[in-house]
């Protein structure tokens, strides 16, 4: 059985709008954020994202884990590419170092020596705010979209009848199958076995994670078939479809579309013209 | 008004692709309305395949071969679509979780007739005329997830009844059912079917569903109808080993057919004070403020056998999850021995204690149902040949011989079950601990390994999870019963279980084992299963 993210209604500004508006907007942002490489365009993506989570009245003991799991991933990411470089070489050309710092190890004889220039640090700097600014607004939506909406929202932004429900099972898929994954490891667990423990060649350890990914992946196909079925049984897909749930927008809802719009509009001239590429203050590298 | 043959079924076969054998032979079968006709046979007897011909999934969902004709309403039901079909015949699944789409009640109820393009008004007023008729109007904003058993079961339910079928069917509708919301569940059915609807009904708890009183039972063996009649001349045909039937019928037929039963002798050691786990005022809660479990207090000694009995949501998974420490307590203290399990890996004590799940699906993963038992030995580091040996025992308990190079993936249910208790056993742990080992098992499968599990000579105690209470007659030295996440009973199945009041306070409905056994206490001195009492007698 499919269970839903954990949402609550909350006097949010998610929840202030149409949650139709806000797909919009938060689609719009997505898009405009990942046109920008200048920090500066980057800090306002980064203060309005930041704004949007504090208002939106989640816990942190709820969203912890959530955020635990994109602050590693950000932080393991920007810290890649600050101490490699990769990535950024696309964004610049030449390099002004800062210092060079040798490590005090070496690898087979070879000491790595870390080249720390300002373009490098000032990437690392972008990708963080990015990728926050991005993560954050993804991570928020779960806990603030109502998922007995799901269906009606993107039926509403305009996907077929057949699609929206897909949609809908589909943001409801995720948290079934971390459940579905607790429960197997549980069961595993209880026969002795420790993933702490799983040791050797990456083929064996693969093959080690057998145990998890099995029944987990059969589980997923067979509670699908069940979907199937029971959608089939009562007769889903056979033509149009009511959907007992109503959206109805208000004026602030056609204010936040409209503005929306019109960012997406100024992002995209704004690059044409050049603007909001790679930025570093250029008092530091002259 | 009765409309007669208002589904036909005429010389049916069918057989699945993937199989050799024939699934269904020569079924021929006719249905009238304001009937309640129960449908009864072992797992693999063909009736899920029945009700899939009926509904339609055969051929849609599950290719096979198939001949015959299936009629309902005077229409050829392989002329229609299966959307035609589902306003005339409504199926309810066996497991209401798979079942529900809906993320609240009132969407899941809403689903078919949205589907079916009724206006908005039409859908609202006839979902809430079906909560209303099965009496849970009170869950309709309700998040399905988070329903009980027994209110998700009465969901799925009113989501068909709400298209307006003339004919019902249903799955196996009891078996995850806790006693009280499987007679409730069963009220409603025959309330339908006065009302006018045909209802057919495959199930295993043939006891249940005869209380009230279906007009037709059908017996099922391989695939073909053995006996099609009343329920009155149910017991000369099939067999009281293979279906449980009422106490006093076995009762009947044992003396008089003078059939001579050896019963096994369980081996598990005296009951003694030693304290094998012990839970001290333990405390469990997801979300603060709603306790799961409250002030529990017990020790699992040496030489208990021991049923925790309860309604669906009662905090019985939760209590036994703590035993093994998969969960922790939130305040208060599990000690296994004397050792606390907060300092402890699960790991660890799966060397002591062993645990089924409910669900067999979610941990079979091997190649072979060998592999998939010497999985639990191997992790605990026994040696080649002992695992060999553990191995092989614990296949012949659960009577799954000959089938060590099947994969288990490609079992049937009741068999996954049992392939998941062996594993479990064939760990060797001192302490064993199963949740609903009975469900999904037919009755013949389930008293078997129950009797084998209970001749072991290596359990120093056993304890499982039922919703079935002449289990706990049978097997039981001690019952717990569970109700609101607290302990509301703990002693003697002869002392907790003559107390009818307090037993439908939790949900729990006396059986006809029950009752045989209250009633003999005094010339049999204990509880026993019916074939015994009469040998007694």
């Amino acid at each position: 059985m499919l269970v839903t993210w954990r949402y609550k209604p909350r006097k949010s500004i998610i929840q202030f709008f149409d949650p139709r508006a806000w797909i919009i907007f938060y689609a719009c942002f997505i898009a405009a954020t990942v046109f920008f490489w200048d920090l500066r365009f980057l800090s306002i993506f980064f203060v309005v994202a930041l704004s949007v989570a504090i208002f939106s009245r989640i816990g942190w003991k709820e969203m912890r884990r959530g955020w635990l799991f994109i602050g590693v991933f950000i932080v393991f990411f920007s810290l890649l590419t600050f101490l490699t470089g990769r990535g950024g070489v696309e964004l610049y050309t030449s390099e002004h170092l800062i210092r060079n710092i040798s490590l005090p190890f070496s690898i087979f004889g070879w000491q790595p020596i870390l080249k720390i220039s300002w373009e490098k640090t000032f990437y690392a700097l972008s990708m963080i705010l990015r990728v926050f600014s991005l993560a954050s607004m993804t991570i928020l939506l779960p806990y603030s979209l109502n998922p007995a909406l799901y269906g009606i929202i993107f039926k509403g932004l305009g996907l077929p009848d057949k699609f929206a429900y897909g949609m809908d099972l589909t943001m409801r898929f995720i948290p079934t199958f971390g459940r579905d994954f607790q429960l197997t490891m549980d069961a595993q667990k209880a026969r002795g076995y420790e993933l702490e423990k799983i040791s050797g060649g990456l083929f064996k350890q693969v093959q080690k994670l057998a145990p998890l990914m099995v029944p987990v992946t059969i589980h997923a196909i067979a509670s699908s078939e069940d979907i199937i079925d029971a959608m089939d049984l009562r007769a889903f897909g056979i033509g149009k479809r009511t959907w007992i749930q109503e959206l109805h927008y208000q004026k602030r809802d056609y204010c936040l579309i409209a503005f929306s719009i019109l960012m997406i509009l100024t992002v995209i001239a704004l690059s044409l013209f050049g603007i909001g590429k790679f930025w570093v203050p250029s008092a530091l590298i002259t | 008004m009765k409309i007669p043959n208002l589904l036909t079924i005429e010389n049916l076969n069918f057989r699945y692709l993937i199989r050799e054998e024939p699934a269904l032979k020569d079924i021929n079968l006719c249905f009238s309305s304001g009937e309640v006709s129960l449908i009864a046979g072992a797992s693999g007897c063909g009736k899920t395949t029945l009700i899939r011909c009926i509904n339609g999934l055969i051929p849609h969902s599950y290719r096979g071969e198939k001949t015959g004709q299936i009629t309902a309403f005077g229409k050829d039901l392989s002329t229609l679509k299966l959307a035609e079909i589902s306003q005339m015949i409504g199926t309810v699944l066996q497991d209401p979780e798979r079942q529900i789409l809906g993320t609240k009640v009132v969407n899941e109820v809403a689903f078919g007739l949205e589907n079916l393009s009724f206006s908005r008004s039409e859908i609202l007023n006839r979902v809430d005329e079906s909560l209303a008729r099965l009496k849970i109007s009170d869950l309709r904003n309700r998040d399905t997830f988070s329903l009980s058993g027994g209110e998700k079961q009465k969901v799925a339910l009113a989501g068909v009844l709400a298209m307006r079928p003339g004919i019902l069917l249903l799955d196996e509708p009891l078996a995850s059912l806790d006693p009280a919301s499987a007679e409730e569940t069963l009220a409603i059915l025959r309330i339908l079917a006065d009302e006018g609807m045909a209802i057919l009904m495959v199930e295993h708890r043939v006891e249940d569903v005869l209380k009230i009183h279906p007009e037709r039972v059908i017996f099922m063996s391989s695939g073909e109808v053995r006996y099609q009649g009343t329920a009155g001349e149910l017991d000369e045909t099939i067999n009281y080993r293979d279906v449980k039937l009422p106490a006093p019928m076995i009762i009947d037929r044992v003396k008089k057919q003078k059939d001579v039963h050896t019963f096994p002798v369980f081996k598990l050691p005296e009951q003694n004070k030693q304290s094998l786990v012990s839970f001290r005022n333990v405390e469990y809660f997801y979300e603060e403020g709603v306790p799961i479990l409250h002030g529990i207090s017990l020790d699992i000694r040496h030489g208990d056998v021991i049923a925790v009995l309860g309604p669906n949501g009662a905090g019985k998974t939760t209590l036994v999850k703590h035993a093994i420490g998969l969960l922790k307590p939130k305040a208060g203290q599990v000690l296994i021995g004397e050792r606390d399990t907060s300092k402890m890996s699960v790991a660890e004590i799966a060397q002591t204690l062993g645990y089924v799940f409910q669900s067999p699906s979610h941990m079979l993963f091997a190649p072979t149902v060998e592999e998939e038992l010497s999985f639990g030995p191997q992790n605990l580091g026994h040696n080649k040949t002992s695992i060999t040996k553990e191995v092989k025992e614990a296949i012949d308990i659960v009577n799954l011989s000959g089938m060590e190079q099947i994969p288990p993936l490609s079992l049937s249910f009741g068999q996954q079950k049992r392939v998941s208790i062996a594993a479990v056993l064939a760990m060797r742990s001192k302490i064993l601990v199963m949740d609903e080992p009975s469900a999904g098992q037919d009755y013949r499968n389930y008293i078997d390994f129950m009797d084998a599990i209970l001749q072991l000579p290596n359990f120093d105690a056993i304890l499982f999870i039922t919703h079935d209470i002449d289990l706990a007659v049978i097997y039981a030295n001690r019952i717990l019963m569970v109700n609101n996440g607290q302990l509301v009973a703990d002693g003697k199945p002869q002392d907790i279980l003559k107390d009818y009041d307090h037993l439908h306070k939790n949900r729990l409905v006396p059986t006809s084992l029950l009752d045989v056994n209250l009633k003999y206490l005094g010339k049999t001195g204990r509880f026993m299963r019916a074939e015994q009492i009469a040998q007694v007698l």
